[in-house]
């Protein structure tokens, strides 16, 4: 018999029994939808993640020392990296710019009578700025008493803060000191990926002279400042090749980290290649997992379609033993029996994907992130629908075909 | 003169309604004997000959119990003997896959039962239809000849009704319109006044008596005596053989 027939018998049996179908299908909605709705999500949050790290630049190599199993970007780290370091760095080929940063500890900073709550200030040098990003003015020099801030920063001033405005910063010690502002930024190069999430207010000063933290340089000789980030720009065409010979140095006691991070750390080097890569496999282990437990849901539904449809073999036992008497092969009557399971899953697919999408519109607005569709996702899921169809329909189909005419026609 | 695995035959409304010269007959039971196992074997019937010819009209008449079921369904192609050969419009049945089998059902035997057993979701026009639909005929085709046939049994105004909303007469008729509805080379009606009033009954074995005048093959099984005499004989069953063929 031909498959619109098929089809046609199905949903006229289906119709038949609207309350039942419509039970059975939303068992399988709710898979699917739950499937989609988390497939979503992850998609979205990888997206999410992704864009906000590749937004710095690619030719960026970040230096952090960390414990060993955290992967290089799980914390503020340890301050292992000297002023040596910093100019050995600048030594080795296909580096361009030596970015560090270092965290002043601040109780206030205040512009003529108003005091924003800060606690810290960032103290790093003149190159960690890209001209490109300044709104007004100009990168600080090392060693003068001057500051740039960004614009979250600038906006926390009645009136914003411009460049000539004066600071003045209280150090969590008590000391105060002045600073004139040379320049507002959008944005720096040289920061940590993860400090681009959210654009909170910076202020940052040159290291010389507010950054105190000292360390004995094991391979120079006496106190240099030492540092917990290190950012090295590289030659684009070069990253790669540059960020071995950054980690060959820090490997070897030439370093002052290599001998100043503590047992059960380590230095590590990478670019936001490597970041990118190591996020996504987390976002993606993670999607896998709580996309697992929803399939358990879709299971259930399948278990929901097997149970209807066995007990719909056993109602139409007559129907089935008419039409095997009027001609009917038990493949017909097999036929028909899962091309209605199969209609049920599809059904529900059909109706679980646009509930999943819009579930996972609903949680990528309650986490403020931007929606990113997986259309490989949805297609699976309708595919994943009409085999579960297909499973559940399989044995109830089978029994359905087994029906003994004589019997069937027999039965009241 | 049909060819099992050949669909195509059973579907040409010219082929079959006027007897074939003189020939074989449509069903031809030789030495047939049926035995249901269990923990008791139960010899259902024994060593039963019997043949139809084409364009004849034979009631089975019998008590419970006297193997008229078992015979029904081996003429109908629904079960296989133990022993002997059972040949239904020359082919027999014993030789045929169960998928064969169930398609030489569809295309040879047309039932009429006592419970009408009519498709309850489809309608009169649909439920005609419905051999055709196995058979693979296409769907306008069917609804033609199904229409057509529903016409012939008095119920060309009753295309599109449920069996609900017919009468037991009316749900009858569908019936027979759908056995005639692949033109079979054998009608077996099952008890077919059973279910229906006595006045109604009369209409049901005019209609019969018509499509035996048209050159249908009919085998009628019934316990009522004034019903089995519509037939041209009547072969009496008891304990699982023939007792006796009364020629009318």
């Amino acid at each position: 018999m031909d498959l619109s027939e098929t089809l046609r018998i199905s949903v006229r049996s289906l119709r038949s029994h609207r309350l039942r179908a419509a039970l059975t299908v939303i068992g399988i909605v709710i898979g699917i939808a739950a499937v989609v709705t988390f497939a979503t999500f992850g998609a979205s949050l990888k997206a999410d993640v992704v864009s906000e790290i590749e937004g710095s630049s690619a030719n960026e190599v970040y230096l952090v020392a960390t414990e060993a199993d955290e992967g290089g970007f799980g914390g503020a780290g340890q301050p292992v990296f000297t002023e040596y370091d910093l100019s050995q760095l600048r030594d080795i080929a296909g580096v361009q710019r030596v970015v560090p940063r270092g965290i002043v500890p601040v109780s206030a900073v205040s512009h003529d009578n108003e005091t924003i709550a800060q606690r810290q200030v960032t103290a790093t040098n003149a190159t960690a700025f890209d001209t490109a990003t300044f709104e007004s003015g100009r990168p600080f020099e090392n060693g003068a008493s001057e500051a740039v801030v960004n614009r979250p920063a600038a906006q926390l001033f009645p009136g914003n803060l411009s460049t000539g405005d004066t600071l003045s910063i209280t150090r969590s010690s008590g000391d105060r000191v002045n600073v004139t502002v040379v320049g507002v930024v959008n944005g720096t190069g040289g920061q940590l990926p993860f400090s681009s999430f959210t654009e909170q207010p910076r202020v940052f000063v040159p290291a010389d002279p507010f950054y105190q933290s000292v360390v004995e340089s094991p391979n120079a000789v006496g106190n240099q400042r030492v540092y917990s980030q290190v950012t090295v720009v590289t030659d684009p065409a070069d990253t790669t090749a540059t960020q071995e010979r950054v980690r060959e140095y820090f490997a070897s006691p030439r370093s002052d980290a290599a001998q100043l991070v503590p047992d059960g750390f380590e230095v590590s080097a990478q670019t936001n290649a490597d970041l990118v890569d190591s996020i996504e496999r987390i976002v993606t282990r993670l999607t896998r997992f709580v996309t697992g437990i929803a399939v358990i849901a879709l299971i259930v539904g399948a278990v929901g379609i097997a149970n209807i449809m066995l007990v719909s073999v056993t109602e139409r036992t007559r129907e089935i033993g008419i039409m095997k008497a009027v001609g009917a092969r038990s493949r017909d009557v097999m036929e028909l029996f899962l091309a209605e399971a199969v209609l049920l899953g599809a059904l529900g697919a059909v109706i679980g994907v646009p509930l999943g999408i819009a579930g996972g519109w609903v949680a990528t607005r309650y986490a403020e992130i931007p929606l990113e569709l997986a259309p490989g996702w949805f297609a699976a899921a309708v595919a994943v629908g009409v085999l579960t169809g297909v499973v559940a329909g399989l044995y109830p189909a089978w029994r359905a075909a087994r029906v003994d005419p004589i019997d069937a026609l027999r039965y009241e | 003169m049909t060819d099992a695995t050949d669909t195509a035959t059973g579907t040409d409304p010219s082929g079959r309604a006027e007897p074939a010269a003189g020939d074989e007959p449509v069903v031809d039971l030789a030495d047939v004997t049926k035995t249901y196992e269990g923990a008791v074997a139960v010899e259902a019937l024994s060593t039963v000959s019997l043949s139809l010819a084409p364009g004849s009209y034979t009631a089975i008449m019998g008590p419970s119990g006297s193997g008229k079921s078992t015979l029904l369904n081996l003429v109908g192609g629904l079960d296989t003997p133990t022993e002997g050969v059972v040949r239904i419009d020359g082919q027999d049945i014993a030789a045929l896959s169960d998928a064969e089998r169930a398609r030489a059902r569809g295309r040879t035997v047309g039932f009429v039962f006592q419970t009408f057993n009519l498709m309850p979701r489809l309608t009169a026009v649909e439920n005609v239809a419905l051999p055709l639909v196995f058979q693979g005929v296409d769907r306008g085709e069917r609804r033609e000849r199904a229409a057509d046939l529903l016409s012939r049994v008095g119920l060309g105004d009753r295309l599109d009704h449920r069996p609900s909303e017919l009468s037991g007469g009316q749900r009858q008729r569908v019936a027979i319109a759908r056995a005639l509805a692949a033109d079979p080379a054998l009608l077996l009606a099952d008890e077919p006044t059973g279910n229906v009033d006595t006045e109604t009954g009369a209409q049901i074995m005019d209609l019969f008596a018509e499509l035996h005048e048209a050159g249908n093959t009919i085998l009628l099984v019934t316990h009522e005596r004034r019903i089995a005499e519509h037939a041209e004989r009547i072969v009496h069953f008891r304990d699982g053989v023939i007792e006796d063929v009364e020629a009318l």
